[in-house]
């Protein structure tokens, strides 16, 4: 087995030529350290450790955007005053991780590539329009966060393509957002549930805009178009929450069937919508 | 006002400091030159014939030095309570963690490599994972003789007519889930031929007396010519008996084909795949009450599911049989009590032994009367408690102090308990999305085996020519605590501190076999051992001591490093503690002593379920708050109150980790623990999916110590290890039901069985209707 560990993005860049589909990418390792004690891990022919790619690593705002390095860990992000401030939801999601261990190591960039459907920060970046940056031998692309996953495991990268950094806009004054992670446990717990959402409302308390992303409900990721049309240009109450919520519910019921699950996801579902949609309403549930 | 030195002081671990720094060694701590390592080939069928093993092609692996089958096994190949354990799989595989054979190589690399090389040829048989199913007359036969393991009953007067006399019927089925022990250090030994045809083995075994035997005798070699040593241990909860040993002999099999030492170690996938669990109970419930809340007839029955092999279950469903009626005042009783071999993973000894499944059905019915009788569930528990001198559903007299009320009450006051449930059974806390709920519950355990077993534990001191002591008992510290509470027994009898006590861990050849450190007995009985052979080394030195200060030794005390004559009048110091042992070993008197703990008379009638099952009992009550997220089912454990009487509290600080820790597993078992098996295949097998509370998740604990001597303990002592997990379950879903007005009957209490009232589970075609595997 080849390893590499590229010290700037030229030297990575140069990898990439090599890169086949027997090419493993390692951020943090979280996943990967793990799954290859696993029996039925196919061993890579080439690691590629990105943990010495400093441009990786920064957290910055330029023209108008917020860049997260895909190798910023979740407890760079979580520390970052620029993340509290203009992205709460996404400092949220990263600090329901696992543990204080994992959140060290972790990465924005593996978690996202991953592409579980359960990941944690996965939800706040749709919410926040998120594009990411990927890199290849001709240079830089952007994809939006919504096109960036094909299934569970798999997103649109190709073999010889490594994500390098996320943008998104910082949230408006007057925007409220929302993270919300169902879990068996209070920490190291794999999300059951995981719900992160962005509203703005008028002073009547009328819904300008919202997006609603939850994770552990559809196959890919995606926002739930028809809750967020119904919620534009009404009233922020518990009804239209609800109603909001049970939208998304037969949405995932009409993409993925009536499953062993549904019995237990379809009402809880719904009630996380309702529960996330007044947390970034600023409401308290009764 | 005690007059003790060092009993009931919060003295430190005497082991601490070496857990911490790193300098406790742990069986995979210790390593030799030129030690091979084993690996082991599973079972690919929960149930199978076995046709043939061809192992020629892992033999061909470079750097392996044995492959060994069943056929290599010099001595037994069978152990276990029923003996049916099997070291490696014969003719049958009956769970997926039966093992075929195992290699020994130069690494767990190339030993793993070639196990995975070995071919077994298998006709599929028809296998049953439910231990109801097991027992239906035409399941497939798991051991010869039938899937019946064992059938317990208790008669006790006439439940038809008890029935006939009550008010009410009250009807319930409870299920509790199996779950994995979770001890922090997975199974691990090394095995070295010693230089006279013996060999050493060195592990992390619960009861190495039983390992020790059963590696002996697979070795075919006498006892004495094996010798194990006990290395400290990350952790065992019942866990490490014939899990531990099976890991140990197969290492020493290896050892001995090869004459090189053995390294045997499983990891966390091996030890979850391998290990037995506790049993996975079905209970049915009948109460005939009275309006009064008093109770006229109990008609019980329970069944357990043993898995592949006998293992425990004949002495863990014992004790279900006789603590199934709780600590309540029944005339008419009707217990029985199965456990069914399955194809799941074997079941046995957990910490609990069979109460905490039953505990949960009786404290879940206990409330359920209070609600029928319209009184809180502290009023209809201290209606029917035992009192002193109560009479069991065994026909036993109790004659020891019997504080049920006392403990229950103080568990109460601890938590306002009285004005809570009123408030939180409100509509106006049950209809918010959060509302609070708390639960009691209380129990009662006869210490020790019991009329199980034999019960008798042995301990020697030795008190060296400088002053400085040396104490082994036959019971081993798995991380409870038993070093330091033995020191301090030790240093209490001798008047010397705690720091001129070592307590060397045992070894086969130290100290006589003492049964095994399991059924909250390592106080009372190695404890007891402890206290005798001091008071024996003790002796010698009084008579010394008499000779030389021409005192009567009837007034000589031993406290302060000193030794005194008290002669009624006054007190005067003759000489310090060491002067006295220079003086007993210039008179070649050496100050080595043993003691024997025996036990009180118990008995049993096997027909009608009648005796002296437990000399005596402890008694302890739990209280827990929660809050719940009725939009999710995820409860919150907010706080929780733990009374427990233990007779008395050698060392408070170690009483109360036994509780905190005990709270934490207990809860846990209430809910979220739970050991997923489908079709015999183990799907939870590590701690990413296997959920333990963490400690974000475990709650405001407060322990509460009630001190009643007990004739029987060393000091008064009796129990705090099983008493302390095994009542919290119930405390957790009576909350539960508190906040929701929903009772929660199978355990564990996770999301699904809050919210639905039900569990959920992946579709799974059952093997046992219809099962076809493409053969290997």
């Amino acid at each position: 087995m080849n390893y590499l560990r590229p010290k700037n993005l030229t030297e990575l860049t140069r990898t990439l030529s090599d890169a086949s589909a027997a090419t493993q990418f390692v951020a943090g390792g979280t996943d990967v350290l793990v799954e290859s004690r696993q029996p039925y891990f196919s061993k890579p022919q080439t690691l590629i450790d990105l943990s010495r790619v400093d441009e990786l690593k920064s957290i910055s705002e330029t023209n108008g955007l917020i860049r997260i390095g895909a190798m910023a860990t979740h407890s760079e992000i979580i520390a970052q005053p620029l993340i509290q401030r203009q992205a709460p939801l996404l400092a949220q999601a990263c600090a329901e991780i696992g543990s204080q261990q994992i959140r060290n190591r972790g990465t924005l960039g593996g978690n996202i590539c991953n592409a579980s459907p359960c990941a944690d920060t996965v939800p706040p970046l749709l919410a926040l329009d998120a594009q990411v940056e990927v890199l290849n031998e001709q240079g830089l692309r952007r994809v939006a966060m919504q096109e960036f996953f094909v299934k569970p495991y798999q997103t649109v990268l190709q073999k010889n393509e490594v994500l390098t950094a996320v943008y998104f806009p910082p949230l408006p004054d007057g925007y409220g957002s929302a993270f919300y992670k169902l879990g068996r446990r209070k920490a190291l717990a794999i999300s059951r549930i995981n719900m992160a959402a962005v509203l703005k409302t008028n002073h009547h308390g009328i819904i300008e805009e919202v997006r609603l992303a939850p994770g552990s409900v559809f196959p890919v990721w995606k926002r739930v178009a028809a809750a967020e049309r119904f919620l534009t240009g009404k009233k922020i109450t518990d009804q239209n929450f609800m109603q909001a919520g049970q939208i998304t519910a037969q949405e995932m019921i009409k993409i993925s069937g009536r499953r062993w699950s549904t019995p237990y996801k379809e009402p809880v579902v719904a009630a996380l919508v309702k529960r996330v949609l007044l947390m970034a309403a600023g409401l308290e549930e009764q | 006002m005690s007059s003790f030195n060092i009993i009931g002081k919060r003295e430190p671990r005497v082991d601490a400091l070496g857990k911490v720094t790193g300098a406790a060694k742990y069986a995979d701590d210790y390593n030799l030159p030129h030690q091979l390592h084993g690996a082991v080939k599973y079972a690919e069928y929960p149930h199978a014939e076995i046709l043939s093993i061809d192992t020629s092609e892992a033999e061909k692996v470079p750097g392996v030095e044995a492959v060994l089958t069943y056929k290599d096994v010099p001595g037994a190949n069978h152990f276990g309570l029923i003996p049916n354990i099997r070291i490696l799989a014969d003719d049958h595989t009956r769970y997926l963690g039966d093992v075929v054979a195992v290699v020994a190589a130069v690494d767990r690399r190339t030993a793993q490599k070639a196990a995975d090389l070995i071919k077994v040829k298998y006709r599929e048989l028809l296998a049953v994972f439910d231990p109801e199913e097991a027992l239906e007359e035409n399941a497939p036969v798991i051991h010869e003789g039938g899937n019946e393991i064992v059938h317990h009953k208790v008669r006790k007067g006439d439940v038809a007519a008890g029935f006939e006399e009550a008010d009410f019927i009250i009807e319930k089925t409870f299920k509790t889930q199996p779950i994995e022990h979770a001890y922090l250090e997975p199974e691990a030994a090394l095995v070295y031929p010693d230089e006279h045809d013996g060999f050493t083995v060195i592990g992390c075994m619960q009861n190495f007396y039983t390992s020790h035997k059963v590696i002996a005798a697979a070795l075919g070699l006498p006892l004495n010519k094996v010798q194990i040593i006990q290395s400290t241990m990350g952790g065992s909860f019942g866990g490490k008996d014939e899990a531990a040993t099976l890991v140990a002999v197969r290492a020493a099999l290896l050892a001995q084909k090869t004459g090189r030492p053995v390294k045997m170690l499983s990891t966390r996938e091996d030890s979850i795949r391998q290990s037995y669990k506790r049993h996975a109970y079905k209970l049915y419930y009948k109460w005939g009450c009275k309006k009064d809340g008093t109770i006229a007839a109990m008609e019980i029955k329970a069944v357990a599911d043993g898995g592949a092999y006998a293992s425990m279950s004949p002495f863990v469903t014992w004790r279900s049989v006789v603590q199934a009626t709780g600590p309540y005042y029944c005339p008419n009783v009707k217990t029985d009590v199965y456990a069914a071999y399955t194809n799941n993973n074997f079941t046995g000894a957990m910490r609990g032994f069979g109460s905490p499944q039953v505990n949960f059905a009786i404290e879940s019915m206990m409330d359920e009367l209070a609600e029928r009788v319209g009184v809180s569930p502290l009023q209809i528990r201290l209606r029917n408690a035992f009192e002193d001198g109560a009479e069991t559903a065994t026909g036993q007299k109790l004659t020891h102090r019997v504080s049920l009320k006392e403990v229950l009450i103080k568990a109460a006051e601890a938590s306002d308990f009285e004005r809570k449930w009123r408030e939180y059974r409100s509509e106006a806390n049950r209809t918010k999305t959060f509302p609070k709920g708390i639960g009691l519950s209380c129990a009662y355990r006869g210490v020790s085996l019991g009329a199980e077993g034999v019960d008798a534990a042995s301990a020697v001191v030795y008190v060296q020519p400088d002053g400085s002591v040396t104490v082994s008992a036959g019971i081993i510290d798995m991380g409870q605590g038993a070093r330091t509470v033995m020191a301090q027994i030790v240093a209490e009898v001798l008047g010397i501190p705690l720091q001129r006590i070592h307590f060397l861990e045992p070894d086969s050849g130290r100290v006589a076999d003492s049964g095994p450190t399991v059924a909250s007995r390592g106080t009372i009985m190695g404890g007891g051992a402890a206290k005798i052979a001091a008071e024996n080394v003790r002796e010698i030195m009084k008579h010394t001591a008499a000779v030389v200060y021409s005192v009567s030794p009837a007034h000589l005390g031993f406290r302060d490093g000193k030794v005194w004559d008290d002669n009624g009048k006054s007190s005067r110091p003759l000489c310090t503690f060491e002067e006295l042992t220079a003086a007993c070993y210039a008179r070649g008197k050496p100050l080595f002593a043993s003691g024997v703990r025996h036990v009180a008379e118990t008995n049993w009638d096997e027909e009608t379920g009648q005796g002296n099952a437990y000399f005596t009992f402890v008694y302890g009550a739990n209280v827990a708050e929660v809050q719940v997220d009725s939009a999710t089912g995820q409860t919150e454990l907010l706080n929780f109150v733990s009374v427990h009487d233990v007779g008395r509290a050698i060392n408070k600080a170690t009483v109360e980790g036994q509780i905190y820790g005990g709270v934490a597993m207990g809860a846990g078992y209430g809910m979220m623990e739970e050991f997923i098996q489908e079709n015999g295949e183990a799907k939870t097998i590590n701690f990413d999916e296997y959920y333990i509370l963490t400690a974000m998740d475990v709650p405001k604990m407060k322990a509460v110590i009630v001190e009643n001597p007990d004739e029987h303990g060393p000091f008064g002592a009796k129990s705090v290890g099983e008493p302390a997990v095994e009542m919290a379950a119930p405390a957790v879903t009576n909350a539960i039901y508190n906040a929701t007005g929903r009772r929660v009957q199978n355990l564990p209490a996770n999301l699904e069985e809050v919210r639905l009232g039900q569990k959920l589970r992946r579709n799974v075609q059952r093997a046992s209707v219809a099962c076809k595997i493409e053969p290997k």
